[in-house]
C-alpha cells in the first residue's frame, strides 16, 4: 500500500503539493487527474523517491521512503513499475535488450532466464516479432506496451502510469486501457494512473483523486464525480476542461 | 531608479547567486559519486570501452588537424622572429616547449571539450529530458555509475596518449616546416629538441591530461544531467557545458604550469 500524508512540495517560491494526502490500496486502481502543470507526474516521482517533498511522509508498505539514501530506495522501487509518459525507451537498445536491461543489471540471472522473462512480456504486450527491432520503428501504441511489459520486469506489486494513453490514437488507448485491466485482472497489480484524460477514469479507475491547485478536492469512487458541486469537478465531468 | 526597482534588482541578483550556489553544491556531491562509483567499472566494462573509442579514437583526426597546424604556424612564426636574433638553430627548443608544455595539451583539450563535452553534454541532456534517466533511477541503476563513470575512466585512460599523439605530430610538422621553409637541418632540429627536454617539461604537458579529461567529462556531464525545458534546453546545456568546461581548461592550464615549474 502506498500512502501520501500531507506531502508539500515547492519549487523556489511555487508550491506545487499543499498537504496532498492520499492512499493507494494493493490490486486497485487510482487515478490522479487535474489539468496540466498541476504536479500528477509530481506525485509518480515523489512515490518513487527520485524527488524528495519539503515536508510529509510517503509510505510504502509502511515504510517512510523521505528520508532513505538512494542506495536503500532501489529495493522499494522494485515493488513498483513505472510507465514514463514519453516511455523513455532507451533508443539506441532493440526491444527485447530494452526489456532484459533492468534485469542484467540488477539480478544476477543467466541469460537464458533473461531471455525467457523477455520473451514472456514480449508476448504479453504482444510484440512478438518485434525483439530486434529499434523503439523508433513502432508506432505510439506499440512503445507504450514495450514500456508495460518492462515495468512489469521485476514483478511489482504495484504499476505507476503516467499519462498512458495521452498521443495514442483510440484503438492504441483502448489496447493500452485493456492492458492495464488485464494486469489488475489476471495479475493482481495495483496500479496509480495519472491522467488528463477523464474518459479513461470512468473505464478502468476504481477511485480517483482530483489535484487542483496542489490540492486534492475529491477522493473517491469515479461515479460519485457526477455528485461533486465543485466547479472544476462539474467542468471535468461535463469534459470541458481535461480534454481540451 | 526607484526602490521597487532595486527591490527587484535585488532579489533576483539573490536568486542567481543562490542558484549559482546550488549548482556548485550539486555539481561537487555529482563528482564524488562519479569518483566513488570507479570501483564498478567491471561491470560497466563494455561502457568504458565504447567510450574509450569515442574520447580516443574518433577524436584522433581533429586533434591530429589541430596540432600538426599548430606545430606549423608556430614553426613558420617563431623561427621568422629567431631569424631576426640570428638564433634559427633555437627552434626546435622553442617550439618543442611550446608543444610539450602547453600548446599541444591545451590544444587537444579545447578540441576534446568541443567534441568529447558536447556529444556528452547533447546525448545526457537528450536522455534527462525523456526521461530515460529518470528510469534508470527508477528501475535500481545509478544513472551516475552506468553514465558518467564510464566516461570519466575512458577519458583519463585515452586523454594521455593522445596527448603523447599531439605533441609528436605537432613537433614533426614544425620539424618538417623547419627544414623545407626555415632552410634548418633537421638534424640540427631534434638535437636542439630531446637533449634539452628536462622531466619537469614533460610532467607539466602529461599532467594537464587527466586534469583535463576530469573537468571536460564531468561539467559537460553534469550540464548535461541538469538540462531541462525540452530541446532547446538541451541546446542550452551542452553549450553551458563547453564554455565553461573550455574556460576552466585555460584557468587549469594556467595553474598546473605554474604549480609544476614553480615545484621542479
Amino acid at each position: 500500500m502506498i500512502e501520501l500524508q500531507e506531502v508539500t512540495l515547492r519549487y523556489g517560491n511555487r508550491e506545487i503539493l499543499n498537504r496532498v494526502s492520499l492512499t493507494i490500496e494493493d490490486n486497485k486502481i487510482k487515478a490522479v487527474v487535474g489539468p496540466s502543470g498541476v504536479g500528477k507526474s509530481t506525485i509518480l516521482k515523489l512515490i518513487l523517491g527520485l524527488i524528495k517533498p519539503n515536508s510529509g511522509k510517503i509510505l510504502i508498505d509502511g515504510v517512510d521512503i523521505t528520508p532513505l539514501k538512494e542506495s536503500q530506495l532501489y529495493p522499494i522501487r522494485r515493488k513498483m513499475g513505472i510507465v514514463f509518459q514519453g516511455n523513455a525507451l532507451f533508443d539506441s537498445m532493440s526491444i527485447s535488450e530494452n526489456m532484459g536491461f533492468f534485469l542484467r543489471e540488477n539480478l544476477k540471472l543467466s541469460e537464458k532466464q533473461i531471455e525467457r522473462k523477455v520473451q514472456e512480456q514480449i508476448a504479453f504486450a504482444g510484440l512478438e516479432g518485434y525483439e530486434d527491432a529499434l523503439p523508433e520503428k513502432l508506432s505510439g501504441g506499440m512503445k507504450k506496451r514495450v514500456a508495460i511489459g518492462r515495468a512489469l520486469i521485476f514483478n511489482p506489486v504495484m504499476i505507476l502510469f503516467d499519462e498512458p494513453t495521452a498521443g495514442l490514437d483510440p484503438p492504441s488507448s483502448e489496447k493500452i486501457l485493456e492492458l492495464i485491466d488485464s494486469l489488475k485482472a489476471k495479475n493482481n497489480l495495483g496500479a496509480v494512473i495519472v491522467t488528463h484524460i477523464i474518459g479513461d477514469v470512468f473505464k478502468v479507475a476504481d477511485s480517483v483523486a482530483v489535484l487542483y491547485e496542489g490540492e486534492i478536492i475529491f477522493d473517491d469512487d469515479p461515479n460519485k464525480l457526477h455528485d461533486s458541486e465543485h466547479d472544476f469537478i462539474q467542468s471535468i465531468v461535463s469534459k470541458k476542461i481535461l480534454e481540451q | 531608479m526607484s526602490q521597487s526597482a532595486i527591490d527587484k534588482f535585488s532579489s533576483k541578483v539573490d536568486l542567481s547567486m543562490k542558484e549559482f550556489f546550488l549548482n556548485m553544491q550539486e555539481f561537487f556531491l555529482f563528482s564524488i559519486r562519479a569518483f566513488i562509483t570507479i570501483p564498478k567499472i567491471k561491470r560497466y566494462w563494455r561502457d568504458f570501452l565504447d567510450q574509450a573509442k569515442i574520447a580516443g579514437t574518433d577524436s584522433l583526426p581533429i586533434v591530429l588537424v589541430s596540432s600538426i597546424s599548430i606545430g606549423a604556424l608556430l614553426a613558420v612564426e617563431v623561427g621568422n622572429l629567431l631569424e631576426d636574433f640570428g638564433a634559427k638553430t633555437m627552434l626546435g627548443r622553442s617550439t618543442a616547449l611550446s608543444i610539450i608544455r602547453e600548446l599541444g595539451p591545451l590544444l587537444m583539450g579545447l578540441m576534446l571539450s568541443a567534441r568529447y563535452g558536447s556529444r556528452n553534454g547533447a546525448e545526457l541532456g537528450a536522455m534527462k529530458i525523456s526521461e530515460q534517466i529518470d528510469a534508470l533511477r527508477a528501475f535500481g541503476t545509478d544513472p551516475i555509475a552506468k553514465l558518467v563513470m564510464p566516461r570519466l575512466t575512458a577519458a583519463l585512460v585515452v586523454f594521455v596518449p593522445l596527448t603523447a599523439i599531439a605533441d609528436f605530430s605537432g613537433l614533426y610538422s614544425a620539424a618538417l616546416i623547419a627544414e623545407h621553409y626555415h632552410k634548418i637541418d633537421p638534424g640540427i632540429f631534434w638535437n636542439a629538441v630531446f637533449p634539452r627536454l628536462e622531466l619537469k617539461d614533460f610532467v607539466v604537458g602529461f599532467l594537464k591530461a587527466p586534469v583535463f579529461a576530469i573537468i571536460i567529462t564531468l561539467v559537460s556531464c553534469f550540464n548535461g544531467f541538469i538540462a531541462q525545458g525540452g530541446t532547446a534546453g538541451v541546446g542550452r546545456s551542452t553549450i553551458k557545458g563547453i564554455v565553461v568546461s573550455s574556460g576552466l581548461l585555460l584557468i587549469a592550464n594556467f595553474y598546473v604550469s605554474k604549480l609544476v615549474l614553480e615545484n621542479m
